[in-house]
């Protein structure tokens, strides 16, 4: 409801300044928002990463972005197809790091190399891993084009990465 | 139906052929099955059963993070050459990051995606740079000589050519914009008569600054930066060379068509010269008016009537008549 509050002051005055002139009545833009935000639990043990524990206008304050690259900037090339790209990348690896991936898969491009980094849980063998970067390298860099590196670190447990419970 | 089949083989000739031959066609000592399956039990009663024990998943021992065995004095060149992702393992900082709540402590650098979003520059530390500079430098050339401050090298090479390189984080290297080429030179380096230097103003038109005196060609027409850059000097070379060209029709410029007022061809020159040369008789070597008045009358009407220009007038006025 706090945006309800906000909006008060503004709808007020927008009444206002109808009463005077008109009978017609108009309701305030619906500007509720729910991406990135997660509820309150009620026994206080939804477990958020430290990425959930901030919504998405904390972007830039306390945490940053998830994709780095020269495209969302004024004037830059081909922002279409190099988010299209960031989403493939992103299916790609939490399928094949099934059940493994333990935050946001972070893509960083420069000049014409994908750098990805992930937080990745020891549930596999060092040798499982050592395939699974090779296999996602090649093919990812197939079909993209260009080099792709993975940058990975391992956690030994999925409670490792948990900032808080709601 | 396999004790029939038996049974059947045993009456066969072929069994007594085998065994005198010595070959075994069919296996003889077939093991009975000894253990019969044990029927499951139902259980409607729930007794407590014994607890299967879950397989052990056995792991590979996790390595300690490398930043234990660290030497105070290592190369870190060695340890970091590359760009590349924050790792904790790797890096032997006590970092934190991460907004939390008043009191607590940030989240350490182990788990923390924050820090691998962010870039880093541990592949640029300053030995790193020194050591990088120390191998290119054998590629380097000494700096001509003769060229050592601003005003020699702008003799020397009076034209200025401003190209745009994009970086950018794409599979392509190409960007449109880089086609765009801006020359610019100053009007004084080029040698001009005044009708030239008249032309070459209409010529060039807005693309003299009067400020500070130089003529800037931005060309971006053609899709390639080098294709603009000839571009560029052609139309720089263009305009100097027809500057000096007089059409036929240029002379029958009236004084209507000029647009600055010259003393030169104007009335006042003529009056001035008949008040000078009043008494003078035919033959006499005519005086012309001093080229100071000249200038202050040229002054007076380009550039409008004001204090400054009124009193100089007639000074100058004075001057000439002997006042």
């Amino acid at each position: 409801m706090n945006f309800l509050k906000k909006l008060v002051p503004q709808v007020a005055l927008a009444e206002a300044q109808l009463l005077s002139r008109s009978s017609i009545h108009t309701s305030a833009v619906c500007c509720r928002v729910q991406s990135g935000r997660y509820r309150i639990t009620t026994k206080r043990n939804r477990p958020l990463t430290y990425e959930m524990a901030n919504p998405p206008h904390f972007i830039g304050h306390r945490k940053s972005w998830n994709s780095w690259n020269t495209s969302t900037l004024e004037d830059g090339l081909r922002p279409s197809q190099t988010a299209i790209e960031d989403v493939f990348i992103r299916k790609f690896m939490t399928g094949t790091w099934h059940a493994l991936v333990c935050s946001e898969v972070i893509i960083k491009r420069q000049h014409n190399t994908i750098r990805i980094a992930a937080l990745i849980r020891q549930a596999i063998t060092p040798r499982k891993m050592y395939f699974l970067i090779g296999y996602t390298e090649e093919l990812l860099s197939y079909w993209m084009q260009c080099p792709v590196t993975l940058e990975l670190q391992t956690v030994g447990d999925k409670n490792d990465v948990i900032f808080k419970y709601i | 139906m396999s004790t029939g089949l038996t049974r059947v083989w045993e009456r066969l000739p072929l069994k007594k052929q085998a065994a005198q031959s010595g070959i075994r066609v069919f296996s003889q000592q077939q093991p009975e099955i000894e253990d019969e399956e044990e029927f499951r039990v139902l259980n409607l009663r729930t007794v407590k059963q014994q607890f299967q024990r879950r397989r052990e998943v056995r792991r590979d021992p996790v390595t300690p993070p490398r930043t234990n065995r660290m030497a105070v004095d290592q190369d870190w060149t060695a340890a970091w050459p590359a760009p590349r992702s924050f790792h904790p393992a790797s890096v032997p900082l006590p970092l934190r990051q991460g907004f939390t709540e008043r009191g607590a402590a940030a989240p350490s650098k182990f788990a923390n995606a924050e820090l691998m979003k962010i870039p880093n520059f541990l592949h640029l530390t300053p030995p790193a740079i020194r050591q990088q500079c120390e191998a290119i430098k054998k590629f380097c050339s000494p700096w001509p000589k003769g060229l050592e401050t601003e005003a020699k090298w702008q003799r020397h090479f009076p034209v200025e050519v401003i190209t745009t390189d994009y970086l950018q984080s794409l599979p392509t290297i190409r960007n449109l914009e880089a086609r765009r080429v801006t020359i610019s030179l100053k009007l004084s380096d080029l040698k001009f008569d005044a009708h030239a230097r008249d032309k070459f103003l209409r010529l060039v038109g807005d693309r003299y600054n009067k400020d500070t005196d130089t003529v800037t060609f931005v060309t971006d027409r053609c899709p390639l930066r080098k294709q603009n850059y000839d571009y560029a000097m052609y139309l720089l070379t263009a305009c100097y060379h027809e500057s000096f060209v007089t059409e036929p029709w240029e002379a029958s410029k009236s004084e209507a068509d000029m647009e600055v007022y010259l003393f030169e061809r104007n009335q006042s020159k003529i009056a001035a010269e008949g008040i000078l040369n009043w008494s003078a008789k035919e033959g006499d070597n005519k005086i012309s008016p001093p080229p100071a008045y000249a200038q202050c009358v040229e002054q007076l009407i380009n550039e409008g009537e004001n204090e400054y220009n009124l009193a100089k007038y007639k000074e100058e006025v004075k001057k000439m008549l002997n006042v």
